[in-house]
């Protein structure tokens, strides 16, 4: 069975509607994979369309309903022949279609490096991948080197919190946003303030480069994102349509070319051409803190303190909820090109996905450092480098924790116990 | 248009003005009617409208019509079931890649280019807007504006009626940059609402309300309206319900080693007071022995031989008079007891006995004399001192009040002294007049005489009100 990627979701065939059923056969359609597969293992079709996930139950060509409700009602027509019906199982089980897991290393800390006075709040990787930069609550930027973990410069310059760094890909600066309204350009090459970006009524929240033009997006605690031009430091775009703070952006080359999370609970798909929003995606309940884009495949993901969300990217359909819960507040997330998903909770929580199937492979909690609380064990950052094979998280203990991948770790010693989805209720 | 008559209007709508003809509404026909044209809201936006029930292409009711009015027709907008239910999307690596990477390229050059442009324009703008190539001439001409005040009278503008004010337009230095960053832009009307793709939130459970109750703030320190706030709504948010108060074992081993201490120093003083009193007795006795032992051997001495010193230890006939016979008694003993006495014994003897029976029948002279008066009517000073009552004796100024408060014959009733109440007690406060009044205690006063005079009088009976906290 080939399955092709989407173009949209309007050409999902109607085979229901072929055999002249009801109107709501498209969500069936969508739903049972199992029918279908019958269906067109007998004519032969190949599909272009959705697979779907759960193994909803057998209830084929018969009068719709509602779905996913597996009932006893078994199919009659001759077409499912081919499938024996035993007589003790009521349900009939076929197997899911959910996309199994790769199985990938566990994560393990393997440095600490403290240095910062208050909480670390933000994370940028040099395009290098030779040295980060953090954000802290002591107001200071502190530049590291990856490969040793020492301290290379620290700036200063913030009068409160940075919760924002950004360092562009085309030009020597960094780009940092913090508690006091300021959003400054730093020059690296003379380490200096060079331009600052006047103009937010609050704290800046978050900060992001776009890839190809000279734009500049920060979203803060007014409810909007603004989109400066880097050089002439104007504000091109007030992107307004929020309710309340704007917590992460990010941005991408095609349209939408900006997507922002907000503390409404709404994900809005901006158009740069005129500042207006293309969609608005209403599926969480909580405060959407993070949002993280896929570098290869054209879909993003939405941590809220629910549950995370991933989502397909030209239109922003919904895909399906990440397989377990978290439980607490997430702060940060990030994925890697290997398909592995981190993101980090406001208890300590740093948990381990793997971005295919949604499955949770691994559940680490921070350590804090001796003489901190147990309770400041918050992450507020996480990133990758560049390559993607170490993890760095920025914590409310003031330290840096750098992860990487277990080399000792095989399948054998760390299986993968996935059990595909039965029943996804959780709207 | 003809208007059906009467019972013959079955499934007849009449919309327009025409459809009435000449009459008004139709009773029967259940449907809002204009006739004329009369009642129709038409104070009511142009744009407002009903918006039809459509179908879309596949012959389904589009029930999200609604949400797709206005502005958002151009946007995308779930609000199917279908937009909720997991999905998974997969990606064919396949021969189209180098195809897609190229489109891909194209696109993004596309779009980025469109992007430029349209933000170009924009920045270009703001920044012309900022600095301004063409200076706006000002003319310098001034203006006269004939001014008529409404109120006119001799108390203003000094009697004239009219004033003549010359308007000229301020000089705005063309270089200045613009004295405000911020402008205020109008807010822009939000985006007609979206459907919300999520359940609704779950009902907070009992225990989670309890658990997330903050209690109002109520400051130690201020209280600007003077509310009158209970005590324990003012204590609440101290925490004191929160903790365990455990006292420390240390508390109860401290009281107990006291009273073990005390019962021990007790026992102790009380058996040191009584060795020290055995002591004393036995000293006592020792010296008392010592001092017969002197007068025997000082009898004896006078009695063995003639010439002894008359020992001083005897005592005179003066003192006590009453012990004078006891000691006759003892000397009696004593006398018998010496088979021999000497003549200065004898003679010592004698005159004392004299002058004892002197004194006796002197005193016994006084006592007549005394009984006589007395029954009479005639007291002497002395007599009369020790038969006044205490108030006589105040009254006459010669009581003796010894060290001032109590002590001496004059007692003071503890309670008028040391008084913080004053007039502050009101009324009958006294605790004491609160007991029922029976037959055998008809009056405080007389309660309060009852019982021993000394424990009522100097037990201090001082009750301080309950001051305000």
């Amino acid at each position: 069975m080939e399955y092709k990627g989407i173009k949209s979701i309007a050409e999902i065939p109607k085979q229901g509607n072929a055999r002249g059923q009801e109107p709501a056969a498209p969500s069936n359609a969508l739903a049972l994979p199992g029918p279908e597969s019958s269906r067109d293992q007998e004519k032969g079709v190949s599909q272009n369309a959705l697979v779907v996930g759960p193994s909803l139950q057998s209830r084929g060509k018969n009068e719709g309903g509602v779905p996913g409700k597996s009932t006893a009602v078994i199919p009659a027509s001759s077409s499912s022949s081919s499938r024996n019906f035993s007589t003790s199982a009521i349900i009939e089980r076929i197997p899911s279609r959910w996309p199994r897991p790769e199985w990938h290393a566990p994560w393990k800390n393997y440095r600490v490096i403290s240095g910062h006075l208050g909480w670390v709040r933000s994370i940028a990787f040099d395009p290098s991948n030779t040295w980060f930069c953090t954000g802290s609550a002591d107001r200071t930027i502190k530049i590291w080197d990856v490969a040793s973990g020492r301290l290379k410069y620290t700036l200063t310059g913030h009068i409160e919190q940075i919760r924002g760094l950004a360092v562009s890909q085309r030009h020597t600066y960094m780009f940092s946003a913090g508690d006091d309204k300021q959003v400054k350009c730093w020059d690296l090459e003379q380490n200096k303030v060079i331009r600052s970006y006047h103009g937010h009524l609050s704290g800046v929240y978050c900060l992001a480069l776009h890839p190809t033009i000279d734009l500049l997006l920060t979203g803060g605690r007014d409810s909007v994102c603004r989109v400066w031009d880097i050089r002439t430091k104007m504000q091109a775009f007030a992107l307004a349509g929020h309710d309340n703070t704007v917590c992460s952006v990010f941005t991408r080359p095609t349209d939408p070319q900006v997507v922002t999370g907000s503390h409404d609970s709404t994900i809005k798909f901006w158009d740069l051409r005129y500042g207006k929003t293309m969609t608005t995606l209403t599926h969480h309940k909580k405060s959407v803190r993070a949002l993280a884009r896929h570098p290869t495949e054209h879909s993003f993901a939405s941590a809220s303190a629910e549950n995370i969300k991933k989502f397909s990217l030209p239109r922003g359909e919904f895909l399906h909820n990440m397989l377990s819960q978290q439980k607490t507040i997430i702060n940060a997330m990030a994925i890697n090109e290997d398909g592995v998903m981190v993101t980090g909770g406001d208890n300590g929580s740093l948990w381990f996905w793997d971005w295919k199937s949604g499955h949770n492979f691994q559940q680490a909690q921070t350590i804090v450092q001796p003489g901190s609380l147990d309770s400041e064990a918050a992450i507020y950052a996480a990133s990758f480098d560049l390559t993607g094979s170490r993890l760095i998280t920025c914590e409310a203990d003031k330290t840096i924790k750098m992860w990487k991948q277990d080399e000792n770790a095989t399948p054998e010693t760390h299986p993968v116990n996935f059990k595909p989805p039965k029943d996804i209720r959780r709207f | 248009m003809v208007v059906p008559l009467y019972l013959q209007r079955e499934g007849f709508m009449p919309r327009k003005v025409d459809d009435f003809g000449d009459g008004g509404a139709f009773p029967e026909i259940h449907i809002a009617q204009y006739p004329l044209d009369m009642g129709k809201n038409r104070s009511a936006k142009p744009g407002l409208k009903i918006l039809p029930v459509s179908v879309d292409a596949h012959g389904n009711v589009a029930y999200d019509a609604i949400v797709r009015q206005d502005e958002n027709s151009n946007k995308i907008v779930y609000s199917q079931h279908k937009d909720i239910i997991p999905k998974i999307l997969k990606n064919e690596e396949g021969e189209d890649d180098m195809d897609e990477d190229e489109e891909l390229q194209k696109e993004i050059e596309q779009t980025t280019q469109e992007t430029k442009a349209a933000l170009e324009k924009v920045v270009k703008v703001r920044l012309s807007a900022a600095q301004p190539k063409n200076v706006p001439q000002h003319n310098s001409e001034s203006k006269y504006i004939k001014y008529k005040p409404s109120q006119q009278s001799a108390a203003f503008n000094s009697g004239a009626n009219e004033r003549i004010i010359r308007m000229v337009e301020m000089p705005v230095d063309p270089l200045e940059p613009p004295k405000f960053k911020h402008k205020r832009v109008p807010r822009a009307s939000g985006s007609p609402p979206v459907p919300v793709m999520h359940s609704p939130p779950r009902p907070v459970t009992v225990k989670d309300q309890q658990d997330w109750k903050i209690l109002p703030c109520i400051s130690n320190w201020k209280n600007p309206k003077g509310y009158t706030i209970p005590l324990d709504k003012r204590l609440a948010t101290d925490g004191r319900g929160l903790q365990d108060v455990q006292i420390n074992d240390n508390f109860a081993k401290l009281s107990e080693a006291l009273y073990v201490a005390e019962q021990k120093a007790r026992e102790a003083v009380a058996m040191r007071s009584k060795v020290q009193k055995e002591m004393m007795m036995k000293e006592k006795e020792r010296k008392e022995q010592e001092l017969r032992a002197l007068a025997q051997k000082a009898r004896s001495l006078r009695t063995g031989t003639a010439v002894a010193p008359p020992p001083s230890s005897m005592a005179t006939p003066m003192d006590d008079m009453d012990t004078g016979g006891d000691y006759d008694t003892v000397r009696e003993r004593q006398n018998d007891a010496p088979p021999k006495e000497s003549r200065e014994d004898r003679e010592g003897r004698l005159k004392r006995d004299k002058v004892r029976d002197e004194w006796r029948r002197k005193r016994e002279r006084e006592r007549r004399l005394e009984a006589k008066d007395a029954a009479m009517g005639k007291k002497s000073k002395i007599a009369r001192d020790r038969d006044r009552d205490i108030s006589e004796k105040i009254a006459l100024g010669g009581a003796d009040v010894g060290n001032g408060k109590g002590g001496g014959e004059v007692m003071y009733d503890q309670r008028l002294f040391n008084q913080e109440k004053g007039l502050d007690s009101g009324f009958a406060t006294d605790d004491q007049c609160q007991e029922p009044v029976g037959p055998n205690n008809s009056s405080c006063w007389e309660r309060f005489n009852r019982g021993s005079y000394t424990t009522t009088l100097t037990r201090p009976l001082k009750r301080k009100p309950l001051t305000r906290a």
